[in-house]
Order: structure tokens, then sequence, then C-alpha cells
């Protein structure tokens, strides 16, 4: 761009943009501009929280059903996981305004460690859900053909652990999976116990009442249509909760790169202290997607009502 | 602003060490059905509870907003005030239905 | 007033200086500029063209329903055409005309910074533009969808056809444009302000963009989400809208109204912004209650989103949900009258100069207020149940996006065009325009609430014989309207060749934006100015010298 540099002849620290007088003016700006971006951001998962919201206020048992199908023990690690790189996230914005190459370094490697274990775990997690008919689109599961001797290993892409609770294994407890010909999406008689459990004890809500039974008479595909629905809640905000990781992975590969190049000083380091905002944001909804996908709903396994 | 305010190692490290526990805690108490013991949605209350203070620690100490301008304290509440006009003029709406439909 | 002096630029008669439309002549140095004001004119040639196209599709729907048989189109192009129609205007068109064009151009100037905030985010939010803008031609071109502006399921889930993914993404990813740009207005009013230039000094359309923005900021990502979901939803024929998947089709329109009855407020808002310029100015008389219509603007924008019900009264929403709302869509017209209420009262006793910007703006306060008024209609529960989903409500969002908006942005773009090109239209061409505009608006829109009212319900390619008359007047109403909006395009762009030059303060007035040469240089201004005066003020105190800016400026407008 060819500007004429009348107005800005005056001394022009490194990293200050034309359009701003001096580094706090900026700092003020970048500061600001990332706050009101994540405003946006809150508004853009508050969508699915609301979705999330309603049809959870209206079927509860269902949701309760489907929690319990996802493993808490690596949600609540994953939880851990990220709660760690925040920490080293905020380590890596003190050492920035110290001015510590270094450590600095250091501690945007380890956020990059952390986030992809989480994303890894992720992985682990998809798979699975992958192998026991859970994911909500029909055909996009794993085919176990009918009548086959399906072992464990045949059954399953081969993973180091064994990670569902209680997927559509078979009803007689064995380890084999449901046959799934079709890839569709299943669920297991478990789940229509907590819903039999519940009508019992007389705390299902009005929708519940209509919505999983035909005639007075519990209807397992309605059921299922509701549990589906958590599933595909799930899927579609911890996928956006990934895809948020991985953009704030790529960023960290950029802050690598201007730690090493050591850009950031006591004077200018808002990109660490603004990405920090933004990996921080990530971990928070994270924070509440632990809870409200993996623990609501977890205490009828404990023998409930 | 350009002070860089922040409650220095042992202070990371403390606010670290409550989010450490809080996850413990919210883990071992799903577990437990407090719906029982005490009234229903009492896992749910003691869940999002638990998730809103360990929010609040982070956005304050990590993100650095105890240090921050008034303007940016509007920012994160009126990010969350907005959100809660979305949740209670929708569920005002479903909370009051005769009829819920299927 | 020294300080003031020296940004008075005029000097160096003769000798011609660099300006932002002169600095660098390659396509490149438009392509990947920085200079908000030739990002400004990038999307001011974009928004046209979408507005051509959309204009073109209004006339199809016209052309068609001048026969109560549907022969012209059948129905399902006829559904595909006012769907093509909506989708285009509404966030091709009217979301982005305003803040991304004059916003764009004017914010920095008027508050007298060098940029915005983000010059960068700036255009990246003009190529997110581009990318939606493309992706949605692009699919309305090979299928085109028939869901209506709304995307309502089950259509789009289970009846459209599979553009409407393609649709869909094309609005999430414009929605981002519009995001980038709220969240730079943001930051620029609160950081980039030039010293003296406190909030209370700000001009009201800065005020005015400022709401916008925070509405964009808060709303937009609301729709983007759901538009997503519902893409997600029509690729997997699973989700949690379509009823006969097991979904909530009343949980889409929540989310979509969310962000959609806002975003009238993201059309509106800004057109007030521009007539609240127009109506001082041109009255020279400050402004009458400046707290008044500054706060009536954030109260705007903050109330705007505890209404969004009114649009599903007949939804199957609860009955106290639906009280609440209608309500509260009482209390929102509160502001918007108290602008209505301000502008006048500036308007009284003030020495007007009915130039062309004067006249939109007068033809604004008319059109505006029947469209607010008959929203409220639609806002009573009772009323509504009559007149929801006929012409009576095609009618009033009509008369509040074209009477409203699309006439605030011509008389803006009137206004502020000498400043923009340095050069002045023909004010003869620019008034008959201007009276066609109205007269044809009148004609094609007063009927439809007629129509509404008789019963004539809309999106219908056919109709019975009795309201045939009225569909007479209306589409002739619109061939006048045409013209009326062809006649611009012809006479601005004849004014780049033979117009006159304009001189930096054409109207004589005392903003920032008229204290910078036109077209300004690429910062703006020579030196960072520093304000002394009162927003609006046409005395001494405003430190502008009427005699020599009479005598600098080669047109003079009409007293
Ligand atoms: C005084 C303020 C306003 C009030 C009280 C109001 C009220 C309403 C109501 C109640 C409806 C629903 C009608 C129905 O479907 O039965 C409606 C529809 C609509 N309004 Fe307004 N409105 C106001 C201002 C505006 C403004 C400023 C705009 C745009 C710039 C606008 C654009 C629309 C649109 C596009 C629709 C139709 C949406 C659709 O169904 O396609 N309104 N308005
Ligand atoms: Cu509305």
């Amino acid at each position: 761009m060819t500007h004429d540099d009348k107005h800005d002849d005056h001394y022009h620290p490194p990293g200050l943009q034309h359009q701003f007088d001096d580094m706090g003016q900026q700092m003020d700006s970048v500061t600001i501009g990332m706050w009101t971006f994540l405003a946006q951001e809150i508004m853009f998962f508050g969508g699915l929280f609301t979705a999330y919201l309603v049809f959870r206020s209206r079927f509860p048992m269902a949701f309760a059903a489907g929690s319990n199908h996802l493993d808490a023990f690596w949600g609540w690690l994953n939880t851990l996981v990220l709660i760690v790189s925040s920490l080293t996230m905020a380590l890596a914005v003190f050492y920035a305004q110290k001015g510590n190459r270094n450590l600095q370094v250091v501690m945007i490697i380890l956020t990059m460690i952390f986030g992809t274990v989480f994303l890894g775990v992720k992985a682990i997690e998809y798979t699975d859900k992958y192998n026991h008919g859970l994911v909500p689109v029909d055909g996009w599961n794993k085919v176990v053909p009918e009548g086959e001797d399906h072992g464990k290993e045949a059954a399953r892409l081969s993973l180091p652990f064994e990670t569902t609770v209680s997927a559509a294994e078979s009803a007689d407890g064995s380890d084999k999976p449901h046959p799934n010909p079709r890839g569709e999406f299943q669920i297991t008689d478990a789940d229509l116990d907590l819903v039999t459990m519940a009508q019992k004890e007389g705390f299902l809500t009005e929708s519940e009442k209509i919505g999983y039974f035909s005639n007075g008479e519990l209807d397992p595909e309605k059921v299922k249509g509701k549990v589906q629905i958590f599933f595909w809640i799930y899927f579609v905000m911890t996928g956006l909760h990934a895809l948020h990781m991985v953009v704030g992975l790529g960023i960290m590969l950029w802050l690598l790169v201007m730690a090493w190049r050591n850009t950031f000083s006591a004077d200018y380091y808002s990109p660490v202290e603004i990405s920090g905002l933004y990996w921080h944001f990530v971990d928070i909804v994270w924070i509440f997607l632990f809870p409200l996908l993996y623990l609501l709903g977890r205490h009828f396994l404990a023998g409930g009502h | 602003m350009s002070e860089h305010q922040h409650i220095g190692i042992p202070g990371y490290l403390g606010v670290f060490a409550f989010l450490f526990i809080a996850t413990i805690i919210t883990y071992v108490v799903a577990l437990q059905d407090l719906d029982g013991m005490f009234f229903p949605g009492a896992n749910t209350l003691v869940a999002l509870a638990i998730a809103f203070a360990k929010m609040t620690f982070v956005v304050l100490f990590f993100m650095h907003v105890r240090w921050q301008s008034r303007l940016i304290w509007m920012a994160v509440v009126s990010g969350f005030f907005w959100l809660a006009i979305m949740f209670a003029y929708t569920l005002q709406d479903y909370l009051t239905r005769s009829v819920i439909g299927y | 007033m020294e300080n003031v002096d020296s940004i008075n630029t005029g000097e160096e008669k003769g000798e011609e200086k660099v300006n932002y439309l002169t600095n660098g002549f390659s396509v490149k140095s438009w392509l990947l500029t920085k200079d908000h004001k030739r990002i400004a004119i990038m999307y001011l040639i974009s928004v046209s063209v979408f507005f051509v196209l959309g204009g073109i599709y209004a006339g199809l729907i016209r052309l068609e329903l001048l026969t109560p048989a549907s022969d012209l189109l059948e129905s399902g192009s006829y559904n595909k055409v006012f769907t093509q129609h909506g989708v285009i205007m509404v966030f091709f068109y009217l979301i982005p005309a305003i803040p991304a064009v004059l916003g764009n151009f004017l914010l920095p100037i008027m508050i007298g910074a060098k940029d915005l905030a983000f010059p960068r985010i700036n255009l990246l939010s003009l190529y997110i533009y581009w990318v939606g803008g493309s992706l949605t031609l692009f699919a309305l071109m090979q299928g085109g969808v028939d869901t209506g502006w709304t995307f309502y399921t089950p259509y789009s889930t289970t009846f459209s056809n599979s553009f409407v993914m393609l649709v869909g993404l094309g609005v999430f990813i414009n929605g981002f444009s519009s995001i980038l740009t709220g969240l730079n207005f943001i930051v620029t009013t609160h950081t980039m302000r030039a010293p003296g230039m406190t909030w209370f000094r700000l001009p009201l359309f800065v005020w005015a963009q400022y709401a916008t923005s925070l509405v964009m900021i808060l709303g937009t990502p609301v729709v983007a989400i759901t538009i997503l979901l519902l893409a997600v939803e029509r690729l997997t024929q699973t989700g949690i809208f379509d009823p006969a998947l097991g979904g909530d089709p009343i949980l889409f329109q929540h989310l979509f109204w969310f962000y959609s009855h806002p975003a009238v407020y993201i059309m509106i808002l800004p057109s007030m912004g521009v007539i609240s310029e127009l109506i001082s100015n041109f009255s020279r008389k400050k402004i009458f209650g400046y707290e008044f219509i500054a706060f009536s603007s954030i109260a705007i924008a903050v109330f705007g989103f505890l209404v969004w019900g009114h649009h599903m009264f007949v939804s199957g929403q609860s009955i106290y949900a639906g009280l609440v709302f209608s309500f509260l869509t009482m209390v929102v017209a509160v502001p918007s009258a108290i602008k209505v209420f301000n502008w006048t009262a500036t308007m009284y006793k003030g020495s007007i100069s009915y130039d062309t910007p004067m006249l939109y703006a007068i033809g604004f306060l008319g059109l505006f207020l029947i469209g607010g008024l008959t929203g409220l209609f639609l806002g009573s529960v009772g009323l509504t149940v009559h007149v929801t989903d006929t012409y009576f409500v095609v009618a009033h969002f009509h008369y509040v996006m074209v009477g409203g908006t699309v006439l605030g942005y011509l008389g803006g773009i009137h206004y502020w065009w000498p400043k923009m090109t340095g050069k002045m239209y023909s004010e003869f061409w620019g008034r008959i325009s201007a009276m066609l505009v109205f007269i044809g608006f009148n004609l094609t829109f007063f009927p439809q609430f007629i129509l509404g009212y008789q019963g004539m319900p809309r999106r219908y390619a056919a109709y019975p014989e009795e309201f045939q008359v009225l569909n007479i007047f209306s589409t002739a109403g619109a061939s006048v309207l045409g013209i009326g909006m062809i006649l611009p395009v012809i006479y601005l762009v004849g004014s780049l060749i033979n117009g006159k030059s304009a001189g930096p303060n054409p109207w004589l007035l005392p903003g920032l934006e008229w204290r910078t040469s036109s077209p300004p240089p690429t910062f703006n201004f020579e030196k960072t100015p520093v304000v002394t005066w009162e927003a609006y003020s046409f005395g001494e105190d405003s430190g502008l010298d009427i005699e020599e800016a009479r005598r600098e400026s080669t047109v003079s407008p009409t007293a």
C-alpha cells in the first residue's frame, strides 16, 4: 500500500499498525475486539445450548439414556486435559509479558500437546460411537452383519481401550455387539428400562408421556428417536467445539513461530494475550459441555429412584 | 490496561488446583443420587453450579478480567445476558404450553 | 480555533492532490487495499449488483400478479422467484447496504480516525461477503430454492431440493461478514475517536452504527448456527427441527426469529442514523433531543431482542408467550416513535432546503410512520390472526424496508456522493427520481394493505378475480418505482463523467466529514483533527467559516 507518511513521521515502534497512534491504543483495540468476538461466540454456541435446553427439559429420560452411553471417564479426562492446557496457556502469556522467550515457547508447545491429546481422546470416543451404532445417522455406523459370530475384535476398529459403557451390547450382557447390518442408529434395552423405571416412579414429563408411548404402550422406536436427538446434539456440539480446538491449534502454531522469533516483549504481547482469551473460551465451553452431555442423568445408573 | 496485572505463578497454580479439584468433585457427585437425597433437579443444580464456579475462575484470573476496564466487564456480562434472554424467552413459550406437541 | 482552521483542507487549489481514488490505479491496489473508503466503494458496487438482481425478481413477481391466473410463472417457479427475491434483498442488500457502504466510508471520517481499527478484517469481511454471495447466487442459478427467505422447516428439510444446503451455507458464510463489520465498528468507535470527539459529540449516524453493530454481534451468530444446523439436518436426514424426523419446527422459528427480528433493526437503525443527519443538516438546526435519539438507538438494539415471538403468533407457541411478545412489541415501538417525534421537532422552524437527500428523508418520515404503525397492528395478538400471512404483512414490511431502509440508503448516497466521488450530480434529476420513488412506492404497496385486509394471502401465484384491480395498481406502481430506482444509477454514474466538482463542503455543513477534501485523502485528514464543537452546531461555535466554505464550494445548496 502506498501511503504518504506525512502524518506518522514520529517514532514507529515495531508491531504498531499504521491506523493506530500508539501501542496503548492498539492494545486496547485488540483486547476489546477479542472480547467482542467472544461475545459473538457465546451466542454462536448459545443457539446449540438453547436447543439442548428445549429438548432436555422435555425429554430428560432420553437424555439420561444418551448420557449413559457416553464414557464419563473420557469426558472427565478431557476436562482435566483442557484445564491443564489453560494453565499452560496462561503461563505462556505470563512469560511473554516477561519477555522470556524459552519458557514462552515451552508453554506454547505444552498447550499444543494438550490440545492434541484432547482431540485424540475425542477421536477415540467418536470411533467408539461409530462401532456401537450410536452415530445418529442411519447408515453412518459400523456395519455388523447378522448371524456371524462376531468376536469383540471383529466388530470393532481395533482400539487401544475399551471405552463405551453400555452401548449397543447384547442384552444378555455378553460383550458381543448387536448385529447392525445397515449401520443404523441403535439403542439398548437398558434405555427402555430407564423409561419404564421413570414411569413407575411417576416422574415422566408431560412431553415424555406422549413422546415415548403409542396407545399407552412403550414404543421403542419413539424412545429411540429421542435418544437419537441427544446424539445429534452431542455430535454437533462436540464437533463444533473440536473445530474450535483445531482453529486454536492453528493459532498456537502461528504464535509458536512468532515466539520463536522472539517477537514478544513487555511492550508487545497482545497476540499471545488475545489468543489466550480464545483458548480459555474454548475451554469454558467444554467446562459446560462436560456436565451437560456426560454427567446429567448418570446418577440413574447409581440405582437411582 | 497496558499494566500487566496477573496473580503470578503461585496464583495461577492455585486457580489450577481449584479447577482440578472441582472437576474431580463434579464427577464424583454426578454418580450420587442427589435428586433422591434432596430434591428433584439437585444433581443438575450442583453440576451447573460447579461449572459456573469453574468458569468464573477462568474468566477472572486466566483471562485477566479482574483487572480489565469496565468496558470488558460489560462485554462479558452482555454476552451472558443475551444468552439468558434467549433461554428465558424461548422457555417462556415451552414451559407455558397447555398442550405440548407429540 | 487555530486547530480547526488547519483541518479545513481546501488550500492548494488547482494543484491536484492525491486522494484515496487516485492513490494507485492497479487492480491489486483495489483488491488488496486496506483503505476503508475503497472497501466501501467495492461494497457499493457489490450491493448494487445484488439490488438490481433482487429488483429483477421483484419485477417478475409483480408481472405474474398482474393477472389472477398463474400464467407467466407456474407456482413452483413463482415460489422460487419470491424466495430468491427475499434472500437476495434481505441478506445481500438490506443488511449490508448502509453499514458496509456508508458506515464503512464515513464512520472513521466522522470520528476523525485514519481508518477502522482493523483494516484487514474489514477487507476480509468484503471477501466473505463475495464468497457467501457467489455461493448463494450459484445455488439460486442452478436449481433455486422455494422455501421463502425464512427457510422454515419442514419445507427446507424435507420438501425443497438439496440446494437449500448451498443457499444456507451462503447465508451462513455471509453472516460472518456482518459480524466482522460490526466488531470493527464497535472497536473503532471505542478506541479511535479523535481528541475532543466525546461520545456525545458523535454524529447520530455513528450512534446508529454502533447500535446496529451490537445487534450484528449478538444476533447474527444465532442465525448462523441455526442455518448451519438446518443444512446438516438436510444432509443427514436426522435432526432437531423437522417434525417428520422427530424434531421441533417451532424451535427453528424461535432461533430464526431471535436473529431475524433484530435483523430488521440491523436494516432500519443505520437508515435512522442517516435520516438524523439529513433532517438536522438540511434544516440547519441542531437536532432536537440529541441524547434521546442516541439512546433510543441503543434501546431499540436491546429491546429488539425481546419481541421475536410476534412472528410466531399463529405457530403454536403458548398463549402466554404470545401475550408477552405482543406487549413487548408495543414497548419496542416507543423508541422508534421518539425518533420520529424528534425529527419532526427538528424540522419545526428550521430553515429547510429541499435538496434531493432531504426529499428522501421526508419521504422516509411518512413511509416509516405508516410502516411502524401497521407493525403495531400486526403486533397485537388479536388483529394479527386476521392478517398474518396476507398482503397486509407484505405491505407492512415493505413500508419499513423500502420506505425506511432503501429511502434512507438513497438519501445517504445522494448526500455523501459529493464526498465519496468529489462530483455533484444533477439536482434536477435527483429530485425527479426522489418524487418517482415516493409516488411509485405508495402506488405499489398501499393497495397491498387493502388486499391483505380483504384476505389475499401472500406467497401464491394465483388469486381470485376480485383482487385484480388493486393488483394492477400495484404492478403499475412497481413500474414507476422501478424507473425511479434506475434513474439514480444513470445520473449518478453520469456525474462521474461530467459532474461539477463538488469541493470539500458543498452543503456548507459543520460535520467532520465536510472538513476534509472531496474525495478525502487516503488517511482521511491531513492532520488528526481536534474537535472543539458539539455535533450539529451551525453557529459560530462550529468553528466553520461558512462564507469561506461558500466561496470554495462550486455548487451551493438551494435555500
Ligand atoms: C415499529 C416497529 C415494528 C413493529 C411493531 C413490527 C411488527 C411486526 C409484526 C408483528 C410482524 C409479524 C406479522 C405477521 O407475520 O403476522 C412483522 C413482520 C415483519 N416485519 Fe415488522 N415491525 C416493526 C418494524 C419493522 C422494521 C423496521 C422492519 C424492517 C426494516 C420490519 C420488517 C418486517 C418483516 C420483514 C416482516 C415479515 C417477516 C416474514 O414473515 O417474512 N418490521 N412486523
Ligand atoms: Cu419482527
